[in-house]
């Protein structure tokens, strides 16, 4: 699939067909995820991949609910995460992004270029996924300690981010973008 | 260019010829930008396609030197930032990417023990972009190490927003080099750490 198609295609699913992922297509959109840039080529990025269902029950359960109608709900991605046959979490190595040798960061940014470095790679992951006729959701409201503990993330790791990775069961809807000329800038900030 | 192809061969390109790129490729570039998620779809993004050449200086000007044991070098992407006809600094909005509920009164709630998501968001952003310019035979490379509070002074960055990457835009005059990655299963792991 062309590049540009990609992109513009690409969109979060949120639920999916109980249909196997074989190990193979899991290895290309790992090594797809892998082959991100990153600062200082540290490659701060680790991978968890879960099909035990009882593990991504548990993990679903530390997504945050959403008020909906002055009502807490489950979050809908939770209930994809259960769905889906494979869930890739996401951990980053802290320290490293954004430092230097000794650990001391180097930007105002401080340590949070893990966060950079991270959605690079999960960018090209998602990508990688769509081409292959695979969806997958980015989920970032979720307890990230908790997971930690329920995954054996040791300290000096943190987890960043998840996403369920299957059959798309429908499509995903279109969310609507800004305009280009509301986010884009000639030389300088608010010169259009 | 098909998608596992341009993430495979795309490179950090360091040394570009000085020729002119067409309007049209910039804004393919940014349009890929702008198709990345978001947290609850809230685009904190900001583009600024920086063409002047004493601005692009006075960005250069705000690179990290590199810290050897004995001396400082200049950055070796500050070269490539003065060849290149572009720049493009990508900004974030705070208090968005990563909040609780949309704009409050006061202060900012975040969802998660990571505060302001606007890293994560602009970098998912910040991969379209490099790979698209990628598929179009351009080049890139996303820089970090500089000022941000200076480069905010140089593109009159408001209150609220912050400068997050700079990266050139030009077509490349070498062929990058493929640093070597880690293997496969030195990070990837199974069901558990």
């Amino acid at each position: 699939m062309d590049v540009f198609e990609a992109i513009k295609n690409r969109r979060s699913i949120r639920h999916y067909k109980p249909d196997i992922v074989d190990d193979k297509t899991i290895q290309t959109v790992l090594e797809a995820a892998h082959w991100a840039p990153s600062w200082g080529n540290i490659q701060c990025w680790r991978f968890i991949v879960i099909r035990d269902p009882k593990i991504k029950t548990d993990i679903a359960d530390t997504l945050s609910r959403v008020k909906i109608d002055n009502e807490w709900v489950e979050n809908a991605a939770a209930k994809s995460i259960k769905q889906a046959p494979v869930l890739i979490v996401i951990c980053a190595e802290k320290g490293k992004a954004g430092c230097s040798a000794d650990g001391t960061p180097v930007t105002d940014k401080g340590d949070y270029w893990f966060m950079f470095d991270i959605a690079l790679a999960v960018e090209n992951l998602t990508l990688a996924a769509h081409t292959l006729g695979l969806g997958t959701v980015i989920v970032g409201g979720f307890d990230a300690v908790k997971a930690a503990q329920l995954l054996g993330v040791p300290e000096g790791y943190a987890i960043v981010t998840m996403t369920p990775l299957g059959v798309p069961e429908r499509k995903g809807q279109i969310s609507p973008r800004k305009q280009l000329s509301e986010v884009l800038f000639k030389d300088k900030f608010n010169n259009r | 260019m098909e998608v596992l192809e341009a993430i495979k061969s795309r490179r950090s390109i360091r040394r570009y010829k000085t020729d002119q790129i067409d309007d049209k490729k910039i804004e393919a570039i940014l349009e890929a930008g702008r198709w990345a998620p978001s947290w609850g779809n809230t685009q904190c993004w900001r583009f600024v396609v920086v063409r002047d050449a004493e601005l692009r200086a006075k960005l250069t000007d705000t690179l990290m030197k590199i810290k050897l044991p004995d001396k400082e070098i200049p950055n070796p992407a500050a070269n490539a930032m003065n060849t290149v006809p572009v720049i493009i600094a990508v900004c974030a909005e705070i208090g968005k990417a990563g909040a609780k509920h949309g704009p409050g009164g006061g202060g900012v709630e975040y969802a998660t023990d990571k505060g302001d998501w606007f890293m994560f968001d602009t970098a998912l952003a910040v991969q379209n972009m490099v790979l698209a310019a990628h598929a179009q035979g351009l080049g890139t490379v996303i820089i970090g190490a500089f000022d941000a509070a200076q480069a905010e002074k140089v593109l009159n960055v408001p209150k609220g927003y912050r400068v997050v990457t700079l990266f050139p835009v030009g077509v490349p005059d070498q062929e990058g080099k493929a640093p070597p990655r880690k293997e496969l299963s030195e990070i990837a792991i199974k069901d558990k750490f």
